[in-house]
């Protein structure tokens, strides 16, 4: 292995790549999994990951796929998703979206607490009503922030309220005495 | 686990052998999804329309994929050509995967399994996560559980029956007091005739004679409760600790740690002090709550009616009210908690804290932090005193029906309800006061049966769980040779996902063999098969022809000597951990084991030679001292196979030489298998054993596989590369200025 290639795999561990949303071209594959062309290399079935998810769902979009040896190799970060085109910018949030499908939850009926560390919160979300059974409740009910409450359910699943105060009133005084 | 759960829309369930609703298609959107396993493929329907069919043989494997917010399941043809075949959400995932497993199955035997073998992960009747037991403990038959629990006290049933007996008897008297009371008020307080002296003095020497016998009673009570109770927990604790070493290693990882110590601590005293206090008091309490309740009936019937009608409405507003308090404080408990966390990070990294200059932030943060505590702590207390004397008063409003009709009737102002004597009215009211007391008791009481029978149905689980790793009944002791075989083996932590997948391979005697693969390969599970700690799922592990099941657990273990990557070391000297495997050892034999181990240097220089205490309060010995006293205690054991798991992975490169020299002369002569991640140290091995994917990739030498330019050939190149990189890696070049 020459020096140069060296170089290249050191600068891309150890330094913030950020991409130029102009060159990517995005694009989904047969099996519905997205690829990459950048800077004239193919990348095929590239990760996309959200590096702060609570905070923002469109900067720092980490891009990456595994290699042959099935080693994490980054090719870049996207800064501002809203540099994509149009097209670009859909098929990227789509993926996203699928990968962090977390509904939001927009009113807060009851909770009820079952004293042995489970909480049932029954709420309306994004994707509909449901009741969801939440385990050791002080860490997995909880807020992220002052105004982010972010619930993860028994089965995985994560619901998020971007902002409670922004609930109705009873939602919150129902929130009141849990978070 | 049923795997038939719902049919797509104008579909009937029979027509399908698996049938899973999913709720996630196309981009993320929610849709009335489902996939439908029949014996031609795999059918994908969205609103009872078919989009898609898939035989099973499109793909060659068939997996679930989490992502961060739902699951994928996925159809592979290769590591570089997979499928989304459908999404949904998280609840459904160990279905979707217990699918993927059966048709996994049928693509590599054949066979197409109908039924699935697995437990419901849920409850079907509260739908809480079942975690490994076989029975969800919050729903679990209560009476079962307190019936089992009950029968542990037998033993001790002459005991125990002496307390309650105590108890019964103290109850009794203290019905007879008020009763005294009321003769002394009634005959000798309030009449104007005072000659009946020795009346009085009779009254006073039984009060006194009531106060002693109360006083031994109670004395007897508390010691027989005692011993029962010690006892009890002693036996609890003893038998569960007992079954949980007994357990195998997939019961016992299928729960932490911390569970187990919870059961064998906190579920055993739970239990032991439910028994003696609560147990006891039960019949206690209810007895006295009969008892009171039928004189209050035959003193005065109607004033018995005006106490008792209101208790039902009265304890269950109390009891909502009890629950609104208990929120609150919880909320303040929280608070408290998230306080104590922010003053434990703080003090704790106060180094960081001082270095990044940022005292201000964290200042300010406590400052939040307190507040919020204070605040929480001060609403909880308002709360308590407003609520709290409105709702005793509620409880105990009956007493003051008593004294208001009762005044009248003294009066003789009611001739309806009859009339009473002013120390019949002091008699009732004590007795109505002492009706409050079993009352208050009784309403705390299901909260407490429901977290014992909690407690009681988590730790009768562990005493009634059967071992799935078990001696069969015709197993041998072996004296092993070291001749090791691997036939078709198939085995996977998880039923569904097989972590070894038809490994064969042969170990011959006398010789050492290096295993090698990615992380989560299925190397250490290789290990853990020859050690039996699981069974293989399917196929056979051979020992000198021997299935490793035909032979007992102690005779297999006693010959397996086994030095792991992080050495524990048990509370005790150094000479306590050397011959933890060996008890009987002489002291010669110990110092001869250190020396081979190159570990006898080290500890003439500890502080007490061979009695230096170590463990978690004691002597803190280096990564390098820990792995020569587990050489050491491998080598008194004198094992006819040797396993080194990591067994110099967290050691720097002069203590790994130092290490190797003792692990040479252990090795010496016996049947070894080594993993090591750095390829270097595996050199001198006769054989390496390379598995990729859970498969096996490769057997040879290190010269041959290099030749082969195979698996191991592009694991060494990277590690190479890795290597070479770090050598490289020089200093950032100062950048110039402009």
């Amino acid at each position: 292995m020459d020096k140069e290639t060296l170089l290249e795999e050191k600068f891309e561990i150890d330094r913030l790549t950020i991409l130029d949303c102009s060159k990517l071209k995005f694009y989904k594959d047969s099996a519905n999994f997205i690829s990459l062309d950048y800077n004239g290399e193919s990348y095929f079935n590239v990760r996309l990951t959200r590096l702060i998810p609570f905070y923002s769902k469109t900067t720092y979009i980490s891009v990456a796929y595994d290699n042959a040896d099935n080693e994490f190799r980054e090719i870049g970060v996207i800064k501002d998703m809203a540099e994509l085109s149009e097209e670009q910018y859909k098929l990227v949030d789509e993926y996203l979206e699928y990968k962090y499908f977390m509904p939001e939850i927009t009113k807060v009926y009851s909770i009820k607490d079952n004293n042995r560390g489970f909480i049932f919160v029954d709420i309306m979300t994004t994707a509909g009503r449901k009741t969801i059974c939440v385990r050791d409740w002080y860490s997995n009910f909880r807020m992220l922030s002052e105004k982010l409450l972010y619930a993860a359910d028994v089965d995985g699943n994560k619901y998020f309220c971007p902002d409670i105060e922004a609930l109705d009133r009873k939602s919150l005084q129902i929130l009141e005495i849990f978070v | 686990m049923n795997l038939l759960l719902s049919a797509p829309k104008g579909h009937e369930l029979s027509e399908f052998l698996f049938s899973l609703p999913f709720n996630l298609y196309g981009k993320a959107k929610k849709v009335d999804g489902h996939l439908c396993v029949t014996r031609d493929g795999m059918d994908v329907y969205i609103d009872g329309e078919l989009k898609e069919h898939y035989n099973f043989a499109d793909y060659e494997e068939y997996a679930c994929e989490q992502l961060i917010g739902c699951s994928m399941l996925v159809g592979r043809v290769d590591d570089r050509s997979q499928k989304c075949i459908c999404a949904f959400t998280n609840d459904s995932f160990i279905a979707f995967a217990e699918v993927c497993k059966i048709i996994n199955h049928y693509l590599t035997t054949g066979i197409l399994v109908e039924q699935s073998d697995i437990d419901e992960p849920k409850c079907p009747k509260c739908g809480l996560p079942l975690d490994g037991y076989a029975e969800c403990p919050y729903c679990a038959s209560k009476i079962k559980s307190f019936s089992k629990l009950f029968k542990r006290v037998a033993p001790y049933k002459g005991v125990f029956l002496i307390a309650i007996l105590c108890t019964v008897i103290s109850e009794l008297l203290n019905v007879v007091s008020p009763y005294i009371n009321r003769i002394l008020i009634d005959d000798y307080v309030r009449p104007q005739d005072t000659s009946h002296w020795f009346g009085f003095g009779v009254l006073c020497a039984s009060m006194f004679v009531i106060v002693v016998i109360n006083v031994i009673l109670d004395w007897a009570n508390l010691k027989a409760s005692y011993y029962v109770s010690q006892n009890l927990g002693q036996d609890l604790r003893q038998d569960v600790f007992d079954k949980t070493l007994e357990l195998s290693m997939s019961s016992i990882s299928k729960k932490t740690a911390g569970d187990l110590i919870n059961r064998v601590s906190n579920d055993a005293n739970k239990l032991q002090s439910f028994i003696t206090d609560n147990g006891k008091n039960a019949i206690v309490r209810v007895f006295s709550l009969v008892i009171v309740s039928v004189i209050l009936f035959v003193m005065n019937w109607k004033l018995a009616l005006l106490t008792i009608i209101p208790i039902p409405f009265v304890v269950l507003i109390v009891k909502r009210v009890y629950n609104v308090i208990h929120m609150y404080f919880g909320r303040s408990w929280r608070f408290s908690n998230a306080h104590s966390k922010l003053l434990h990070d703080a003090l704790n990294g106060i180094r960081v804290v001082k270095t990044c200059g940022t005292e201000q932030a964290e200042i300010e943060k406590y400052q939040v932090a307190s507040e919020k505590w204070a605040k929480a702590a001060s609403k909880a207390e308002i709360v308590w005193n407003l609520i709290w004397p409105v709702s005793d008063f509620m409880l105990t409003i009956g007493n003051y029906f008593v004294i208001y009709f009762g005044s009248l009737m003294i009066l003789q102002k009611i001739p309806a309800f009859g009339t009473l004597t002013l120390g019949e009215l002091i008699q009732y009211t004590t007795y109505v006061g002492m009706l409050y007391n079993p009352l208050r008791w009784l309403m705390q009481l299901p909260r407490q049966l429901a977290d014992v029978s909690v407690s009681a149905s988590k730790v009768f689980e562990i005493l009634e769980e059967k071992t799935d790793v078990r001696d069969d009944d015709n197993c041998v002791d072996l004296d092993i040779q070291g001749d090791i075989e691997f036939n078709h083996v198939f085995f996977g932590y998880n039923v569904y996902n097989p972590v070894l997948k038809d490994v064969t391979c042969k170990i011959e005697k006398g010789k050492m063999y290096g295993i090698v693969g990615h992380s989560g390969v299925g190397k250490s599970t290789m290990i853990n098969l020859i050690l039996r700690l699981y069974d293989v799922t399917q196929g056979s592990v051979t020992i000198d022809g021997v299935d490793i099941r035909r032979i007992s657990q102690k005779s297999l273990r006693s010959q397996v000597g086994v030095v792991l990557q992080e050495t524990y070391l048990f509370e005790g000297t150094v000479l306590d951990n050397i011959t933890y495997a060996k008890p009987d050892a002489t002291f010669d034999e110990i110092v001869q084991a250190a020396k081979i181990a190159r570990a006898h240097e080290f500890i003439t220089k500890l502080p007490d030679g061979y009695n230096t205490r170590v463990g978690n309060k004691g002597y803190t010995l280096s990564g390098g001292e820990r792995q020569r006293i587990a050489i050491a205690r491998a080598i008194l054991h004198d094992p006819k196979i040797i396993i080194l798991d990591e067994a110099t992975a967290s050691l720097d490169t002069e203590t790994e030489r130092m290490i190797q020299e003792g692990l040479n002369e252990l090795c010496k002569g016996r049947t070894t298998i080594a993993i090591a991640h750095r390829l270097s140290t595996l050199s001198n091995a006769d054989s390496l054993i390379v598995l990729d994917k859970g498969r096996l990739a490769e057997t040879g030498t290190h010269d041959q596989l290099m030749r082969q330019k195979g698996v191991y050939y592009s694991l060494v190149m990277a590690q190479r590369k890795t290597t070479k990189m770090k050598a490289v890696n020089p200093p950032p070049k100062p950048v110039p200025a402009n």
